[in-house]
């Protein structure tokens, strides 16, 4: 096999951050047509080491670099520019910043003009690759019509149309539902099936992943390699670097690390890889059901119905939440979650119907007054900073309602403690990390005792420790009696932590029951709301299918 | 449909060249005949939705008889005082009259032909058209596209963050100073973002194998065939006939 990539003693460091480097010495080789997971806390330097690999470091750099990077036997710096494109193909996160034309097939065609493909080509190539990702039914649409997973996949439609070979995907599947995350992952695989190129994946969620590849690079927070080998090697050997670099484990492999800590077998990484033999008792399942007589009523929704343009988002929702409940929404991208969550909390305005809280329309409710009720965070916690210093934007709305200087410092200082960032109290709120930046978005919502806070979608993009510690927060916050509804695509999240699921499918309420109850549902309507189940759940079903085989068989 | 697939470039062309003959005409008959004939000329060669039309054109009407008013009140004494006309019983001297006259309907005239090309041409092929035959440098060209892209991303983006706003408990703004510094705290946010943004599209754009130079390959092609200097002949015939007449 000759080498696609190979990284000889590549050292960056930033002009802004002169005290250490962003990459440090860092080795490693990459086959053609072998893949690799690059794994490592949120800000370690994965995305930089993409555009070292893509060469627009150190071209745009404001820093400096040692160490050389070779791409295909020539060094990276010596591609002229645009000519690398043709051997290193990079799918970005968040696809909707990578399009720069309105319709699918002229995004497709933008690749093809700049390397300079004859037109008559261009229309072979374009159906090809299309066909590839299954988005030739829309070569004619609008880009911003298409769903979220539809759009990752044109993006990767557009890079596989430059033929590189090399891919590399930066968090692919964020944000996306379960269903459409494994039709990535599906797409990919039967990509690099066909084509055979070398794939490089950045990503905080390994579930999936696994079984396209065991080779993973591990990175630390300075930006070393500090394991380059087999996944379930390093799980076995490494296993507490990994949990405090705060990196992903498959989420098997975390719940059997946590139901069977003492196991000298190997660690499974898949559903498909439990040997049913060597199990063992399994504990039982979040199995509460909504408690009917739980809380007194809290929010009611009457026939709620929300459109846009003449274009129903919500359609005719009614529905009761109690006190002291868990709640998640889930349901496909698009299907409203949104829309819904901030109709909720007074926010949007529905088009018909109403929203009451605690029996009272919240239309009458005086502006200030709610928003003691009721706390939102945002999906971008950036939107919701006001203020120059973390300090400051946690007291600010306790300055609101005139409380002493003292006051306002003893309750910041006890949010802060117990968000973790007391240490970043000067800092500006946009120079936090992306898990900070989360948290104190939360800590900004809940300074103030609000019993019923709204996130929508609170651990996206968050890497395993500084998920931990959010989730810790709201388990907090819950149980000392608050309401907390989520919007989320995380179905662990909501087996460990719901008390009440509602679904939403295409605008619709189509369920609304605990998460035992949800799990109960045929598979097949699961797959029709975009949900899947959640690794726990998939374990327990295995077992018991082994257990009545068992039976069956003695 | 003509108008509709006519070569963007050369459509645009047609209009400014036409402007540029309207500047040097002062007498209001031959701009009325070349209005008319423009108006009809949209309607019978493109596929413009009429209520659109009209709606678009209400403004330029109205700035238009603002004009007639202005320029016949602030007029020069006329020389030819014996000359006069009576109009909503108002007595006017006939050549400031004519002179007021010409001029809006001079800029009715260049509302109809901008409009013209507004309703019959699809921005993006008048980008790409713009490179391929006018050659504009394809960093421009792109770097609006992208940038047209972003105008409703940016929109939602404020709606969400006013939202997002109002939830912490930031006063609404009753007083104008309010709402002044209401917006100055949605810049930094939007701002912010609006950057990333355009940092993580120039990325895209630049890993896809863009690099703005001329020497690229088109998708799209646009050429100019003989069936595109048909608007320009029949807009010319229509002006210098009425200049004629």
């Amino acid at each position: 096999m000759s080498l696609m990539v190979e990284v000889k003693q590549f050292t960056l460091k930033f002009e802004s951050n002169p005290k250490g480097d962003t990459l440090s010495n860092l080795n490693f080789r990459l086959n053609h047509g072998e893949s690799l997971l690059l794994l490592g806390p949120s800000g370690c330097g994965k995305s930089t080491l993409t555009y070292c690999l893509n060469g627009l470091y150190p071209r745009e750099l404001d820093g400096e670099v040692h160490g050389e990077i070779v791409i295909n036997g020539k060094t990276a710096t010596a591609y002229r520019p645009g000519e690398i494109s043709q051997q290193v193909g990079v799918v970005f996160q968040d696809p909707e910043t990578q399009f720069c034309m309105l319709t699918v097939e002229d995004e497709v065609a933008f690749g093809l003009e700049n390397i300079g493909i004859p037109h008559e080509y261009m229309e072979e190539k374009i159906n090809h690759v299309l066909e590839l990702v299954q988005l030739l039914a829309f070569k004619k649409s609008a880009i911003s019509s298409l769903s979220g997973g539809q759009k990752q996949r044109l993006a990767l439609a557009c890079i596989l149309a430059l033929e590189p070979s090399l891919l590399i995907l930066d968090e692919p599947t964020a944000n996306l539902d379960p269903i459409a995350t494994k039709d990535v992952i599906q797409t990919i695989q039967s990509i690099q099936e066909k084509t055979n190129c070398s794939l490089i994946i950045i990503e905080h969620q390994l579930d999936g992943w696994t079984e396209l590849t065991n080779r993973c690079l591990l990175l630390n927070r300075n930006g070393e390699i500090f394991y380059d080998g087999d996944l379930r090697n390093a799980i076995a050997c490494r296993l507490e670097e990994l949990e405090e670099q705060g990196i992903w484990l498959p989420k098997v492999t975390q719940y059997f690390l946590k139901n069977r800590p003492q196991t000298e077998r190997e660690l499974p990484l898949t559903v498909g890889e439990i040997n049913p033999f060597s199990l063992f008792e399994s504990k039982s399942v979040n199995t509460a059901s909504i408690p009917s007589e739980a809380g007194l009523p809290y929010v009611k929704a009457s026939h709620i119905s929300w459109k846009v343009e003449q274009q129903p988002i919500i359609h005719d929702i009614s529905l009761t939440l109690y006190h002291g409940e868990f709640i998640a929404i889930v349901g496909a991208n698009g299907s409203g979650k949104t829309s819904f969550s901030r109709i909720l909390a007074g926010i949007q305005r529905p088009t018909k119907g109403s929203v009451s809280i605690k029996d009272r329309k919240i239309g009458s409710w005086k502006e200030s007054q709610l928003r003691e009720e009721i706390g939102y965070v945002f999906q971008n916690p950036e939107h919701q900073f006001i203020a120059n210093t973390v300090y400051e934007e946690i007291a600010f709305s306790l300055r609101l309602k005139m409380e002493t200087e003292a006051t306002v410092k003893e309750k910041v200082q006890a949010v802060l403690e117990t968000c973790g960032l007391l240490h970043l109290q000067h800092e500006h709120p946009y120079t936090l990390s992306q898990g900070q930046k989360r948290r104190l978005s939360v800590a900004t919502m809940i300074v103030d005792d609000q019993p019923f806070l709204l996130l929508d979608e609170p651990t996206f993009g968050q890497d395993a420790s500084s998920n931990a510690q959010l989730m810790g927060l709201l388990q907090g916050r819950y149980k000392s009696g608050a309401t907390i509804a989520m919007v989320t695509h995380d179905m662990e999240l909501i087996h460990d932590y719901a008390t009440r699921v509602l679904v939403l499918h295409k605008g619709r309420l189509v369920a609304d029951l605990a998460p035992a109850e949800l799990w109960a549902q045929p598979i097949e309507k699961l797959h029709d709301w975009q949900l899947a189940l959640p690794i726990q759940v998939q374990i327990q079903n295995c077992l018991k299918k082994e257990g009545d085989y068992a039976a069956q068989s003695s | 449909m003509l108008l509709n697939h006519l070569n963007p470039s050369i459509k645009a062309l047609t209009v400014c060249i036409l402007v540029v003959h309207l500047a040097f005409v002062f007498e209001p008959m031959t701009v009325f005949l070349f209005l008319i004939w423009t108006i009809a000329a949209t309607f019978i060669f493109g596929k413009v939705n009429w209520k659109k039309y009209v709606l678009y054109f209400l403004p330029f009407f109205i700035f238009a008889i603002g004009m007639l008013w202005t320029t016949i009140a602030f007029a020069d004494t006329s020389e030819h005082t014996n000359k006069v006309i009576n109009m909503l019983g108002l007595t006017l001297p006939l050549d400031s009259f004519l002179v007021a006259l010409a001029l809006s309907l001079r800029i009715l005239n260049v509302a109809a032909l901008s409009l013209m090309f507004i309703f019959t041409t699809n921005m993006v092929d008048f980008i790409l058209s713009l490179i391929q035959q006018l050659k504009l440098p394809p960093k421009i060209a792109y770097g609006v596209l992208a940038g047209y892209r972003f105008l409703p991303m940016m929109k939602d983006e404020i709606k969400i963050i006013h939202a997002a706003h109002q939830v912490r408990g930031v006063s609404q703004g009753k007083s104008l100073k309010d709402k002044f510094s209401k917006y100055k705290r949605f810049a930094i946010p939007l701002l912010a973002s609006a950057i990333r943004k355009a940092e993580r599209t120039a990325v895209a754009m630049e890993s896809k194998g863009f690099t703005g130079d001329r020497n690229r390959t088109f998708y799209r092609q646009f050429f100019v065939t003989k069936r595109d200097l048909i608007l320009p002949g029949i807009l010319l015939f229509g002006f210098w006939g009425a200049w004629f007449l």
